[in-house]
């Protein structure tokens, strides 16, 4: 009775089929799916991380391996790269709920187009780095978890693509715009966990 | 009836402007025969493939336990060559916990939780389809491997073991890959489970009055969503270890052999209370019905579900007893696993609680639930030895281990889905299972479970370690192993007994109309089997047993009425779960 919308009243006697689904909670079924899969993801991350912890506090190895060195300021430069791209897409998502086409437009294209940069620099460093993940158990673990988070941009600029894609055909609305907030929700999930991963990585 | 249905039902979004309509250009014919099922996004039909399809694994990876038998029944035997049993071991062990038990809760879960939640189905039916396609995909990948060359590395494939260096052959690729795909479709699955109980529980249907096989369900996907994840990793390093050349395992390199024990069993623990927990939530279910008596401390089974997995959490050092560990890690694990005891106990309390002095029908369902507090009882007390790190120093790897692991899967996670088979049968066919065969097949069960298993603590405090091919004939050792083995095909017979009972059943078992079992629970509110829709109209929840509510409520009036409807449904009958007659 709470949340069913008063459906059949208007034309009882053409009613067929179930009655309405009830909802028993204020948040999404997708809201919430995406919530869960974060979870999850997060628990993939924990366990890489704790591989992390194995080959370095467990095992005693020294971080980076020797002769090696990690390029903490072009990946401080990427990282900054990475979490403008929150804020350009969070301009979008205001935009699209106060009605504002141009700002949908321009800030799902740039969001698009800082995650790309960002791939395309790690992909560089991978390139001129120097060591590869068959050297050394640290070189596993950098390049695993690096990988991981990489895998996880991948993923999220396909979604974000198609975002981009479909905000240019004139897709969501003021009202209408679950579509851009889910994968949004997933997107800062990847940016908040890059700056754990550049933490735990380069810095520390 | 026959209107389209809307390709997602869960898509009401929160009161639109405008009502959608849905303009029927033509009207397709519905699919049947086999298109129907492979199309399929019911929850019903993905729960009914879930169900035939795990209860396949069940009979392979039973096939295969019987062949490990035969091979021990002799001292010295030479029936199967060292490498063929150490394949069976790890067919069977992984097959009954990755094809087996955790799918076929998922398969009674898409069954059931929309029914007893009174929704229409899942909160996201393409990706309940997708979830069973690829626990499919996983057993095809995982069972092509014996054409080539099964993985020999045991269910926990323990690094270095499972290392390129010692299993190169591909074996342990398909068990990763088996991992993975099977942890996908359980993700999917468990996340589908949460927003399904969260977003879509009948009107009056608060979290105080949902049914205890759902708390169950929902604290199974919430340590789904928790551990598989880790696995899933796990597996991922593995894969990578074998085929790319990292050394995550591998301690020459830096890596440790132990990371993986740590992550194997950040899983494989909470695993085990996936395998268990929606057990508890079928006895739940069953006990109070056959005892014509409502549930003692519905609070506190609830409750200690939650307490069981929050606490399974944080024991699965306890399998690694053996590993290099400071003492006050063992220590502490071994007080995490005693604390399991506590909530577990409150369980079996009160189910025997719910028994004492009701007016029990000795059905087989009861049968099956009762038989499984007994034997689950062992299987709990055993554990408590093995918690106690000197104790587990004694006895890890052996046969004592393999006892104790049976007691709580077999004994507890196998009578419970039996339990749950005879129980629901009558719901998802129509029709009753054979109350004479289904009773022939528990008391088979019990006593060749009995046989098989309880012989098996001796041969361990002997020292007969698990996973070897074969042991010398000193002591009981033969005479043992043979009790265990006749044990063991005295219970593959029970199982066998319900197979045909199910096979009969489908074509000659009695009607059995909307209730037969005066249940408690919503299910038995719509006919059976349920309509594609499940409910024509749903009753406002007002009790645990919104049921005898409705029962009440008819008797009162002294005829089938309409129940308290938030929509009266026109077009069709009154359902006919209001007579109060119906059934036994």
């Amino acid at each position: 009775m709470d949340a069913a919308v008063p459906l059949a009243g208007a034309h009882d006697t053409h009613h067929h089929g179930p009655p309405e689904a009830n909802r028993s909670s204020r948040v999404d079924p997708q809201l919430l799916g995406m919530l869960l899969f974060i979870i999850s993801e997060i628990m993939v991350f924990a366990a890489f991380f704790t591989a992390y912890f194995f080959i370095r506090i467990v095992g005693e190895n020294e971080w980076p391996a020797r002769g090696t060195e990690l390029p903490v300021l072009v990946a401080g430069v990427n990282t900054a790269i990475l979490l403008s791209s929150s804020l350009t897409l969070h301009w979008a998502q205001t935009s699209v709920k106060n009605g504002n086409r141009f700002g949908l437009k321009a800030g799902m294209f740039t969001t698009f187009l800082l995650g790309a940069t960002f791939l395309l620099v790690q992909v560089n460093e991978y390139v001129h780095i120097g060591f590869s993940p068959a050297d050394h158990a640290q070189g596993s673990v950098f390049y695993g978890l690096t990988g991981l988070h990489g895998a996880h941009v991948f993923i999220g600029l396909l979604l974000l693509g198609v975002v981009t894609v479909r905000s240019f055909r004139g897709h969501f609305s003021k009202e209408e715009h679950r579509g851009l907030e889910i994968p949004g929700i997933y997107w800062h999930f990847v940016d908040v966990m890059w700056i754990v991963v550049y933490t735990t990585i380069y810095i520390i | 009836m026959a209107t389209t249905e809307t390709p997602a039902p869960s898509s009401t979004a929160a009161a639109p402007p405008a009502l959608p309509q849905i303009v029927a250009h033509k009207v397709e014919r519905p699919n049947t025969g086999w298109t129907s099922w492979v199309t399929t996004t019911d929850h019903k039909k993905i729960g009914i493939m879930y169900l035939v399809l795990t209860f396949v694994f069940f009979i392979l990876g039973g096939v295969e336990a019987l062949l490990i038998r035969l091979q021990l029944a002799q001292a010295d035997n030479t029936l199967l060559s060292p490498q063929t049993y150490n394949e069976l071991f790890t067919m069977h062990g992984t097959t009954m916990i990755f094809l087996f038990v955790v799918p076929i809760w998922a398969g009674f879960g898409n069954y059931f939780v929309p029914l007893m939640i009174g929704a229409r189905d899942m909160a996201f039916p393409k990706l309940n389809a997708m979830s069973f396609w690829m626990l499919l995909m996983g057993g095809i990948v995982f069972y092509a491997s014996i054409f080539f060359s099964p993985p020999e590395c045991g269910w926990t494939c323990y690094s270095p073991l499972s290392s390129s260096n010692y299993l190169p052959t591909s074996g342990v690729d398909a068990w990763i890959f088996l991992i993975h795909l099977t942890g996908i479709s359980s993700l999917i699955g468990a996340i589908n489970f949460y927003a399904t109980i969260a977003n879509m529980r009948a009107p009056g249907l608060g979290w105080g009055r949902l049914p205890l096989f759902v708390w169950t369900i929902l604290t199974y996907s919430i340590l789904l969503i928790l551990a598989l994840p880790v696995i899933a990793a796990a597996v991922t390093l593995l894969l990578t270890d074998r085929h790319f050349g990292t050394h995550f395992y591998d301690p020459s390199s830096g890596g440790s052999p132990l990371l993986w024990q740590h992550l194997f069993w950040f899983f494989g623990h909470p695993e085990v209370y996936i395998m268990i927990l929606p057990g508890f939530g079928v006895v739940s279910e069953v006990l109070p019905v056959f005892a014509r008596k409502p549930i003692f401390g519905y609070k506190a089974i609830a409750a200690a579900t939650v307490v069981i997995a929050f606490l399974g959490l944080l024991v699965w050092a306890h399998h690694m007893f053996a590993t290099p560990s400071p003492t006050i890690v063992l220590v502490f694990f071994m007080m995490s696993s005693f604390l399991i005891a506590v909530p577990t106990g409150v369980k079996i309390f009160n189910w025997i609680a719910t028994l004492w002095r009701g007016t029990i029908e000795y059905k087989t369902p009861l049968l099956f639930s009762v038989g499984f507090i007994g034997t689950f009882l062992i299987g709990g007390i055993t554990g408590v030895f093995l918690a106690i790190f000197p104790v587990d120093w004694q006895l890890t790897d052996t046969y004592f281990v393999v006892a104790h692991l049976h007691y709580v899967l077999v004994g507890g996670s196998v009578f419970t889905i039996f339990a749950g088979l005879y129980y629901w049968f009558p719901k998802m066919t129509g029709r009753m299972m054979f109350e004479g065969l289904g009773k022939t097949s528990f008391w088979l069960m019990l006593v060749g479970f009995h046989t098989t298993f309880f012989v098996q603590h001796a041969i361990g405090l002997d020292g007969m370690p698990r996973r070897v091919y074969e042991y010398p004939d000193v002591g009981n050792l033969e005479l043992y192993n043979q009790i265990s083995t006749v044990g063991s095909f005295i219970l593959a017979t029970g199982i066998g007994v319900t197979v045909f009972n199910v096979y009969r059943s489908l074509k000659k078992g009695p009607i059995a109309g909307p209730d037969p079992w005066k249940g408690n629970t919503l299910e038995w509110y719509t006919q059976s089997p349920p309509p594609a829709n499940n409910f024509d109209s749903v009753p406002r929840i007002r009790s645990v047993e919104p049921m005898k509510d409705i029962r009440r409520q008819v008797a009162r009036q002294g005829e089938p009425a309409e129940p308290q409807v938030p929509i009266a449904s026109a077009s069709t009958a009154p359902e006919q779960g209001l007579q109060p007659s119906s059934g036994g």
